[in-house]
């Protein structure tokens, strides 16, 4: 019996220290993910917590009695804190304010915990061996634990269970050394029944942690970003994200990257400038889509314009771009200009049901990667596009990238064709999105250029537009079917290409 | 001793302990939610009431008279058809009596804050080419509108159904189209090769007499024996005799037979069976010669265009219980279900656009005049369409959401996204329309039955179905409406579509009495009941001029 409660308890320091390393581990590994730079996070983590085990040693001498039923409390606590840290660290993410205080609590509460576990269970032993041997067996334990934590953690657990179930699973072995320590000495606890239930509640909401965590994980996206999220929100469109490192801040819609502000200029100087600058005193501008504002930014370069009307679904959208301090920075408050009209509607809708004609029209929807927005190329909103020009008026469309879908990029250009359109189409290298297609069109059959462009740009003039007309030999046009809405053709290739690229 | 005892039962509770888990864990799931609360919706169908009127027999004579020229009564596709014609086409004073509050028959919809919604037809598959009457309507309401250079129609984008069209659920995947394919065997796909090439033959395929084997109407079908011959036997029996046996190939051909038909393989006469792939030819400009037109409010849509076009003849709450003949007018006797008064028109002619069992019912004062058919011939299919209004429909793997949603061994039609047809890219509520045609041994029974059933238990079977698909779809649902179509359409049976009971039922009597129903063609379909209107009102056209 001795020699039993003796392995007992030497195999609960083994899972302690196992336990308390992977707890670390976790912690370190999340706060690299979600706060970036890693030398930082785990150091500091690893200071924290090492640090926080020590105040738990010490405050081990103000426990003097009942120490078996302490430690299996302690155990409890910290399989619980331990298994649900991650778990929380990923859902409080973006939804509080000062992360890293959290994240630091969490830490040094477990690291307490555990600190307070070494001590204690010497303490159970102490009258079961001779003191060298003690020390000895127990930090033998301690640091094999260690190690073999610090090797199953990058190789097997992370890649096996992934980080959430990692952090449940390890709560699990906490919980059932717990529980095991109960039955074993019920005899000496004064309340054996509740400790057990203790025990069995939190193995409980453990395990479903455990399965539930595949659900959980796709609440918080926060994983798919290397950068440090700044801002996240949800709107009823769209899931909206802002990152930021030292050099730019970038823009996610549903995860896919909308700009980053060291190369948005060339993008939507671009989009706007070849277009609006060949169109003689242009009074209405119309903007499709682009909530950001941006292309609203290049509209208002031209002082002729006299009204600008933004249409974007999501005033989520609009609203962050008209009142986060560094976005309005970065649309030079755009969208707060007495001549810019937003509108939040659904752009086919308003655009359906529209009476008005625009000298200019920048259409920026986001990539036809779905049914819903791949109505937005359609031939049918091209018509309603054609009705809503001036007779000398020109669109211009954002049509994804020539290089790596080209059949999408011709689709687009040959549908536009196909409403009676004529269409000139040019691209240009934004380096956070590759190479990157546009079209420029126009009711009439011929298109008047015009090479004086303002002098404020910084990436265009007439010999850089020449340049992006020309489509190299690599990228010639493609025969494409005519993106209908009874065929949405623009999908079809727009997912099979993407995919090719992406595998 | 004791220490060991001890020892053993610590073990065994620790065992059970760890195995208590799992089961407290599938307990704790099972139950978190909590009892199904009930869920908001109304149970509806065509005027029962004014039914059992009908089948109790009114014998009032009206004091109120009126003369017109034509009375039509029911205003279906096939009574407004015939009232546009003649609205178009002569110049007869026309009344049409339809009982409901709005006419429409089996077509009509339903609108929530969101969306129509259709309660029965809800599509109209391409029309053939070879139908000048029907396409010029649909020139006329700019469902069609131009003609290339080739002569073929140009059909109105907004109309055709936008793509995604099909999905069918299928081990555990969405896969796109209907027919199955996903994770189908390779000698059943190629059976299902096999039977669309022999479909391929009949489509093409002309008898005789010149005329294609299967056409549209059928009507104009080849009366080449060849073919008829088909109507003699059941889709199941021709398909042992072909020998198609793949169990997958089977469940779509017998889902094909519910969808048009509301009938089963075994049921359905396997001439109408082959009718409805091998009688479909149409070419367009600007689209695939297989799409459907629809409407968020389904054929709705065309029974108001078909409306609009006579509007001022239609006299809606209007019960007709008896129509007879007097000298050499037509006498018919109508309840004004608003008003409560029996007023009675008497004309030169009249269209009965009404169901065959509901012409024995009105015309039971003129025996004499008629052969007698045998109603047990005319076999009708009773439905359930269910809509259902979704804070979103869930989502699952492969194909995301179509306009039309089957699921793989369902006995139900799965469903039709009713907001497929709006430009809107986000709508705040999704709507979905779920078809379930009721099958059984005994027609009477099933009716009678469904006639019988609760709201709840509906909307508890229609949750169940779509869980197939969707398990997590309860807690989408904020609404639930179902109607119980008793007599939803007639069934192409053995033997029906050519045969002697048909005949006799759609044979004029006197040149006063005309009939238009599908359910004198046999299928229930938009183009049917169309030429049914049509043929009615030439006839009355050529009879008046003679008269």
């Amino acid at each position: 019996m001795r020699i039993n409660v003796q392995v007992l308890l030497l195999f609960s320091v083994f899972v302690v220290a196992t336990c308390g390393l992977i707890y670390e581990l976790v912690a370190g590994t999340l706060a690299s993910y979600l706060l970036g730079d890693s030398v930082t996070q785990f150091s500091t983590i690893i200071g924290v917590y090492l640090f926080s085990m020590g105040i738990g040693s010490y405050l081990s001498k103000f426990f003097n009695r009942n120490l078996i039923a302490w430690f299996i409390q302690i155990e409890v606590l910290v399989a619980l804190i331990g298994g649900f840290s991650s778990t929380l660290l990923f859902l409080l993410f973006d939804r509080v304010e000062s992360f890293r205080l959290v994240l630091y609590m969490l830490v040094s509460l477990t690291g307490i915990l555990v600190g307070l576990e070494i001590p204690l269970i010497m303490r159970i032993l102490e009258g079961r061996f001779e003191f060298k041997d003690l020390v000895s067996k127990v930090f033998t334990f301690d640091y094999i634990g260690a190690l073999l934590a610090s090797i199953i953690f990058p190789l097997l657990l992370m890649p096996q269970l992934g980080i959430l179930r990692t952090s449940f699973f390890f709560g699990l072995l906490n919980a059932a050394v717990a529980l095991v320590l109960c039955f074993y000495f019920k005899s000496e606890l004064r309340w054996p029944a509740y400790m057990k239930a203790t025990c069995a509640g939190v193995i409980a909401a453990l395990t479903f942690g455990f399965v539930a965590s595949e659900r959980i994980l796709a609440f918080t996206e926060s994983l798919t970003y290397p950068d440090k999220v700044v801002y996240a929100t949800s709107s009823p469109y769209q899931r909206i994200v802002l990152t930021r490192n030292s050099h730019d801040f970038r823009l996610f819609l549903n995860g896919n990257l909308q700009f980053s502000s060291a190369d948005e200029y060339r993008y939507h100087e671009a989009l706007v400038h070849p277009g609006l600058n060949a169109i003689p005193n242009p009074k209405k501008v119309l903007v499709l889509g682009g909530g950001d504002g941006l292309a609203v930014r290049e509209v208002l370069r031209y002082p002729e314009v006299e009204q600008v009307t933004l249409v974007d679904l999501d005033p989520e959208m609009t609203h962050i771009f008209s009142s986060h301090a560094s976005l309005v920075k970065l649309n030079a408050e755009s969208l707060l200009s007495p001549k810019v009209n937003v509108i939040n509607a659904d752009a086919f809708q308003w655009l359906r049901n529209n009476q008005e004609k625009f000298d200019f029209v920048v259409i920026d929807f986001p990539d036809p990667a779905n049914y819903s927005i791949g109505k937005l190329y359609s031939n049918i909103f091209y018509r309603l596009l054609h009705a809503s020009l001036t007779s000398q008026g020109m669109a211009v469309i954002q049509a994804t990238s020539p290089f790596v879908a080209p059949k999408s990029y011709w689709c687009i250009i040959n549908t536009l064709q196909a409403e009676g359109f004529a269409a000139l189409p040019y691209h240009a290298h934004v380096p956070s999105f590759g190479d990157w297609g546009f079209v420029l069109v126009s009711p009439q059959a011929t298109m008047a250029l015009n090479d004086d462009y303002p002098e404020d740009l910084r990436f265009l003039n007439g010999d850089v537009f020449r340049q992006m007309q020309i489509f190299p030999k690599d990228m010639p046009p493609r025969q494409t079917e005519i993106n209908k809405l009874n065929n949405q053709a623009l999908v079809h290739y727009f997912e099979e290409e993407w995919a090719q690229y992406l595998n | 001793m004791a220490e060991q005892k001890g020892r053993r039962q610590f073990l065994l509770k620790s065992a059970l302990a760890v195995a208590g888990f799992p089961i407290l864990g599938r307990y704790l799931t099972a139950c978190s939610p909590s009892r199904p609360k009930p869920i908001a919706g109304k149970l509806q169908g065509p005027s029962f009431k004014a039914g059992h009127l009908l089948r109790k027999g009114i014998s009032v004579i009206p004091e109120e008279i009126e003369a017109v020229d034509v009375v039509i009564v029911g205003g279906g596709v096939s009574g407004l058809s015939a009232n546009r014609w003649l609205h178009q086409n002569s110049s007869a004073k026309v009344v049409l009596l339809e009982l409901e509050d709005q006419p429409g028959g089996n077509a009509v919809a339903g609108r929530n804050k969101y969306t129509a919604y259709p309660w029965g037809a809800h599509y109209l598959t391409l029309p053939n080419n070879d139908l000048p009457e029907l396409l010029q309507f649909l020139e006329e309401e700019a469902v069609i509108t131009g003609y290339n250079e080739q002569k073929l129609p140009v059909y109105n984008e907004y109309y055709l159904c936008f793509d995604p069209e099909e999905r069918l659920f299928i081990n555990g995947y969405w896969q796109q189209g209907l027919v199955p394919n996903w994770g189908v065997p390779e000698a059943e796909l190629k059976e299902t090769a096999r039977f669309f090439k022999l479909i391929e033959e009949y489509r093409q395929a002309k008898g005789a007499d010149g005329k294609f084997a299967f056409a549209i109407p059928l009507a104009a079908s080849s009366a080449d024996e060849t073919y008829r011959q088909l109507d003699k036997l059941s889709m199941k029996e021709w398909l042992h005799q072909e020998k198609f046996s793949s169990p997958h190939l089977l469940w779509y051909l017998n889902y094909c037979c519910l969808d048009d038909y509301g009938s089963r393989l075994e049921d359905t006469s396997a001439w109408a069976g082959i009718h409805y792939f091998a009688s479909r030819r149409a070419k367009a400009a600007n689209t695939d010669s297989d799409r459907v037109l629809t409407w968020p409010e389904g054929n709705f849509w065309l029974v108001n265009r078909l409306r609009q076009a006579a509007e001022n003849n239609i006299r809606t709450n209007a019960l007709t219980y008896r129509v007879h003949l007097a000298q050499d007018k037509v006498l018919v006797d109508y309840l004004d279900v608003t008003t409560n008064k029996h007023r009675r028109l008497v004309a030169k002619q009249c269209i009965l656009a009404t169901s065959h069992f509901v012409n024995e019912r009105l015309l039971q004062g003129m025996q004499e005049q008629r052969n007698p058919v045998k109603q047990s011939h005319f076999s009708y299919s009773t439905w359930l369409v269910a809509n259902l209004t979704l804070k979103e429909v869930p989502s699952g793997r492969g194909t995301p959401l179509c306009w039309d949603n089957v699921i793989y061994g369902s006995c139900s039609l799965g469903y039709v996204y009713a907001n497929q047809q709006q430009v809107q890219l986000y709508p705040a509520k999704k709507t979905i329309t779920f078809y379930y045609p009721l099958t059984g041994e005994h027609e009477a029974q099933v009716r009678a039955e469904a006639y019988r059933k609760e709201k709840e238990a509906w909307q508890e079977m229609v949750l169940t179905e779509l869980e197939k698909a969707h398990p997590a779809i309860r807690k989408e649902v904020e609404t639930l409406d179902v109607w119980v179509w008793g007599h939803g359409m007639i069934r192409p049976t053995v033997g029906f579509i050519w045969g002697e009971e048909k005949r006799k039922a759609e044979a004029p009597v006197q040149d006063k009495v005309f009939f238009a129903h599908t359910d004198l063609s046999g299928i229930s379909v938009f183009e049917e009941a169309f030429y049914q209107g049509l043929k009615a009102a030439k006839q009355i056209i050529n009879t008046s001029h003679e008269a």
